[in-house]
């Protein structure tokens, strides 16, 4: 299989249904395959990236515990949509380690620089 | 061209299902090729034959079905989306203890690695949200 990018857009927030979830098996599938992957976190979505989540009454799997996995497991770029994060007041202390932040322009150049867009 | 359609939606929950089929058979009408059909989440729910539509509506499942054999096309339902909505052919029913198995002629279930694949190898890949 020839190598592509593959550009995951996952813009739901963490337990609002399927979706985060699905956007994080494709990224793990495309990069177990051997392509190159990246995942940005916009919307909503940079709900997913909050350190520190508590999923225990509601008994749902800890997606801000599987979200410091993606990079052992080959997704080569973790980002997260710095405009979303600061219209939630979202702020670095609270988010993830060792997460890229990106801004519109940047988001522009790696959609059209990927060669799929999935949005999730 | 060569397409490779993503059915996410249940036959009647939304118009994704529907909306691929009319594009499935609008593709080989032109001359087009279809690489795959990829059938995800709730999408699955194509591929059962215990569906049984009321007689005035369309029964989306058989028609996929009909289609599928007619071209000879490749119909993957994803595994994972399958087994945990009920969907199992023979060998997953055995395997999980199941009593009976409905996954219909025509269609196989294969992992998210097919839809990979299937990227790769199509000129578009037209998916059906819900």
């Amino acid at each position: 299989m020839s190598t592509s990018h593959y550009l995951i857009i996952s813009g739901a927030g963490p337990y609002s249904g399927f979706l985060p979830r699905a956007a994080l098996d494709m990224a793990l599938t495309a990069a177990a395959f051997e392509q190159r992957v990246s995942i940005v976190f916009i919307g909503d979505g940079v709900r997913q990236l909050l350190k520190n989540q508590d999923t225990s009454a509601q008994e749902m799997k800890n997606i801000g515990k599987m979200i410091p996995a993606l990079e052992m497991y080959e997704v080569n770029q973790v980002c997260l949509h710095k405009p979303s994060a600061l219209a939630a007041n979202i702020h670095d202390e609270v988010l993830i380690d060792n997460i890229d932040k990106i801004d519109d322009s940047a988001l522009k150049q790696m959609i059209s620089g990927a060669d799929h867009v999935m949005v999730f | 061209m060569k397409f490779t359609l993503v059915i996410n939606g249940a036959p009647w929950s939304s118009q994704s299902a529907l909306s691929a089929l009319k594009f499935a058979e609008a593709v080989l009408a032109s001359g087009h090729d279809i690489y795959r059909l990829f059938f995800y989440q709730d999408g699955a729910c194509n591929a059962s034959l215990y569906c049984v539509p009321p007689q005035d509506e369309e029964d989306i499942p058989e028609r996929w079905q009909s289609l599928i054999t007619k071209h000879n096309l490749d119909a993957v339902v994803c595994a994972a989306s399958a087994l945990k909505r009920g969907i199992l052919d023979e060998s997953e029913a055995n395997r999980y203890e199941k009593p009976g198995h409905n996954l219909r002629p025509g269609f196989t279930v294969s992992g998210l690695g097919q839809f990979i694949d299937a990227s790769q190898q199509s000129d578009r890949v037209i998916s059906f949200v819900t």
